[in-house]
């Protein structure tokens, strides 16, 4: 039945159906209501919970769980996030899955709780010390959020990967109607330890570093083949195409309506991975576009950068501009996003790349 | 057609729960709808908000606020905040306590609903914000008054607190024909 629910809380739901057993974490606004919901609902169907004493407890209890072979989650924002990022490091040197949630907020340091996408690069790019990467889901709507969480526990496992659930403040806080998937069958991963002694021990020392870097980066490269995600709209014939995520993606889906029925040959690009990026869909836009235009919540436009880099290669005969639209935290209103792309038509809006 | 609500006043007038009525009262409708709350630092300001749009036919894109319809303003601060966004030609529901200046704006039109005054009356002190649930439907035309009212009772009943139906249904109607 669909009914109306609270991000937070349907996307802890959806993790518990989507198998997660183990859940560690510390509150934070604006993702508590995921801890809060899953502090009564994991004991109810068998699953353990933990309200850690830190960030870093509860990451490195889920790499515990993790390594027992138990679909593990952890949900932060911001300043959390940063804090697990040692543990995030390590669940990747030990090819160990796990789906990490941040309802991102906006700000340096502590920062504010406004909704945001100012820590794109931080999880695209792999946030710890190291040589790695995890994939980056980064879902607009709530029912797209509880439809991604078994794709990201069987993306995690097929990999051992980190899967990054790459929300906002608005997702975790706002309501909608969502109609929630059924349960899976709860099976531990066949590699997991059993308390027998089963496997080999190795050693820190005994481990082939070169060896292993060599498999990584051919993991990820399987992963940027095979799992770029992405939602299209109009971009085969489009002037200038948006490229925009999450909650600012869908607001800018609408300004893109809008503008097509105005006569602006205009399209968009939402990718649903922010790692891998949609490099695919660039190559499937109009050969004689003007130029791409990122919508983000931030202050100095980090996606930009895999925009730009993916209209740079795929359309390599000319120099196609890519401009960046930054708001800094909220949701851009549609008329504002609007206005900008007339700015931007005009030549008042100076390309970044 | 999308309908877009703004419903702010102070933290415990219950307009978050007034809007979230309205919200299921469109969910129940099979219509596409979002709530976005006000949350975190501005709760313990003072001042609640939330955003509610619905629209039959089209994908609400963004949630937030943007051009609301109608504005519900159960205080002055709420009320001098929003006005300025609200589009020209919509609604202003406001409570007892909120004063329109001479200055205010004119392309809007304004009602006025003793909402806590009737609650009083109804011997529902807390009832204020279910008044003002009836006189938005009433004013929006957008749903039928006895679909409405049970929307609005299976929402309370799934949340445990059925027991109140009669008066949240009483208050309602005085709301209703108060506009």
């Amino acid at each position: 039945m669909v009914e109306m629910m609270k991000g937070n809380e349907a996307i802890a739901e959806a993790a518990i159906r989507a198998g997660a057993r183990f859940y560690a974490g510390y509150p934070i606004t604006p993702s508590s209501e995921i801890m809060e919901y899953l502090s009564w609902r994991m004991a109810e169907v068998g699953g353990s919970f933990v309200q850690a004493e830190s960030e870093l407890a509860g990451i490195n209890m889920v790499i515990g769980a993790s390594a027992c072979g138990v679909r593990a989650l952890t949900a932060s924002s911001g300043p959390g996030i940063s804090l697990k990022q040692e543990g995030i490091s390590t669940l990747c040197d030990e090819g160990l899955p796990a789906v990490v949630i941040t309802q991102v907020r906006y700000g340096n340091g502590l920062g504010t709780l406004f909704t945001s996408q100012c820590d794109y690069n931080r999880e695209t790019r792999g946030g710890g010390q190291g040589d790695y990467r995890c994939i980056v889901l980064c879902p607009s709507s709530v029912q797209e959020y509880v439809d991604l969480m078994l794709p990201a526990y069987e993306l995690s496992e097929k990999y051992r990967i980190v899967v990054i659930m790459m929300g906002e403040g608005t997702l975790g806080q706002m309501m909608e109607p969502v109609e929630l998937p059924d349960f899976v069958e709860i099976k531990r991963t066949p590699w997991a330890l059993n308390g027998h002694y089963t496997y080999k021990k190795i050693g820190i020392f005994e481990r082939d570093s070169m060896a292993e870097a060599v498999e990584l980066r051919a993991k990820y490269d399987e992963i940027k083949e095979k799992e770029q995600r992405w939602e299209e709209e109009s971009i085969q014939d489009a002037d200038y195409v948006f490229v925009a995520y999450g909650v600012p993606g869908r607001a800018t889906l609408g300004a893109v309506r809008e503008l097509r029925n105005a006569g602006e040959k205009v399209g968009l690009i939402r990718p649903v991975t922010a790692w891998p990026y949609p490099e695919k869909a660039f190559a499937r836009i109009n050969p004689n576009v003007k130029g791409i235009i990122t919508v983000e919540e931030n202050a100095t436009g980090q996606m930009i950068d895999d925009a730009a880099l993916s209209i740079k290669k795929t359309h390599k005969d000319r120099n196609i501009p890519a401009y960046a639209l930054t708001y800094v935290y909220n949701t851009p209103p549609i008329g504002r996003i609007k206005e900008d792309y007339f700015k931007v038509k005009r030549g008042e809006i100076k390309e970044v790349y | 057609m999308m309908s877009e609500i703004i419903f702010a006043g102070s933290g415990g007038q219950g307009v978050l729960t007034c809007g979230l009525i309205i919200s299921n009262i469109a969910a129940s409708e099979g219509m596409n709808v979002t709530w976005v709350p006000s949350y975190g630092s501005a709760m313990r300001g003072g001042t609640a908000n939330c955003t509610v749009k619905y629209s039959s036919d089209n994908y609400i894109y963004n949630p937030s606020p943007e051009c609301p319809n109608m504005l519900l303003a159960m205080n002055q601060p709420s009320f001098v905040k929003f006005l300025p966004m609200v589009a020209p030609g919509g609604t202003v529901l406001i409570g007892d306590t909120v004063e329109i200046p001479d200055n205010a704006r004119t392309d809007v039109t304004y009602v006025k609903v003793n909402c806590t005054e009737i609650a009083v009356g109804l011997n529902n002190p807390k009832g204020a914000n279910i008044v003002m649930t009836g006189a938005i439907i009433k004013l929006m035309e957008d749903f039928k008054h006895d679909a409405a009212i049970q929307s609005m009772n299976n929402m309370f009943e799934k949340k445990g607190k059925g027991k109140f139906n009669a008066a949240n249904m009483a208050a309602f109607d005085a709301g209703y024909n108060a506009v």
